[in-house]
């Protein structure tokens, strides 16, 4: 069972991402939340976690910072992006930065599954 | 009301077409995250500004388009939103309601910004932000160069709004 943390400024997608998990059938055990990539790097600091879900598009650390931050601390784990950024050029950038892959807003839980059921 | 001339010319769109991406987006997002079928009604040949006992969700895009999409639901609508999303009862407007807007309006601007970017790093989304009042008006959508598209869910009604500018 793998701890998941996921970084998002909105309370609802947390809760959806959260639920979602849970309904795609993932080995997921506790679930760690965090409003932007400061209260991320804060709660990766304090937990152990197999698995980041981050938005890009956040306040006060965006996930492209949160990413970069995420590596220059030396941390491997594996951070897939949630967000409603399609664009080439900017999946790119996340994936330059150390992202692991993508999934793009709205999703369902089967979509989770297929990205998420090999790294859990 | 109509999609700004400068907008269509440089994006290579037509008015029609930028309707098909906001109904078809506003429709995956109901289908996928809010669990309801909605449907499209034609788009409005006046402006609305001003609403009563509702909330609006509104994204700002800045860059080689800058903009606002919005969308604007009845306050008992927004509950009903808010209860298929969270999956659970919801029977005041606060900050899940708030939040559950905001997030329904970022999605679709994150369809709209897909629609007019080359790749992703010409066009920036804001934050969210999200209106609720018995009465209020909103002036972005005083003027023509917007479009507006309401949608039903039963015997519901709500909107969703794009203005659209090209600059220079």
């Amino acid at each position: 069972m793998a701890n998941v943390l996921i970084v998002d400024d909105s309370s609802t997608m947390r809760k959806i991402i959260s639920r979602s998990l849970r309904q795609a059938g993932l080995a997921v055990d506790d679930i760690f939340e965090a409003g932007d990539g400061i209260e991320g790097l804060n709660a990766l600091a304090g937990n152990k976690v197999d698995l980041i879900l981050s938005d890009i598009n956040m306040p006060n650390m965006d996930g492209l910072e949160f990413i970069k931050a995420v590596r220059a601390n030396g941390n491997a784990v594996p951070i897939v992006m949630i967000t409603t950024e399609g664009g080439e050029d900017i999946l790119k950038e996340a994936m330059s930065s150390g992202a692991s892959d993508s999934i793009k807003k709205p999703f369902t839980p089967d979509q989770l599954n297929e990205k998420l059921g090999g790294l859990l | 009301m109509t999609l700004n001339s400068e907008v269509a010319q440089s994006a290579h769109l037509q008015e029609a077409d930028l309707r098909g991406y906001v109904i078809h987006a506003t429709k995956e997002v109901f289908a996928t995250m809010v669990m309801m079928e909605v449907e499209d009604s034609a788009p409005l040949q006046e402006p609305i500004n001003k609403f009563h006992c509702s909330i609006t969700g509104m994204v700002g895009l800045a860059g080689t388009y800058t903009g606002i999409l919005s969308i604007h639901c009845p306050k008992h609508f927004a509950m009903a939103v808010t209860s298929n999303m969270l999956g659970m009862d919801v029977d005041e407007v606060g900050e899940d309601v708030n939040d559950a807007l905001g997030e329904i309006a970022n999605m679709l601007g994150g369809y709209v910004k897909q629609v007019l970017s080359k790749g992703g790093l010409d066009i920036s989304l804001s934050i969210p932000t999200v209106i609720s009042g018995d009465e209020y008006t909103i002036n972005s959508f005083t003027d023509s160069d917007c479009v507006l598209i309401p949608f039903t869910f039963g015997d519901e009604t709500f909107m969703v709004g794009l203005k659209l500018s090209k600059e220079s």
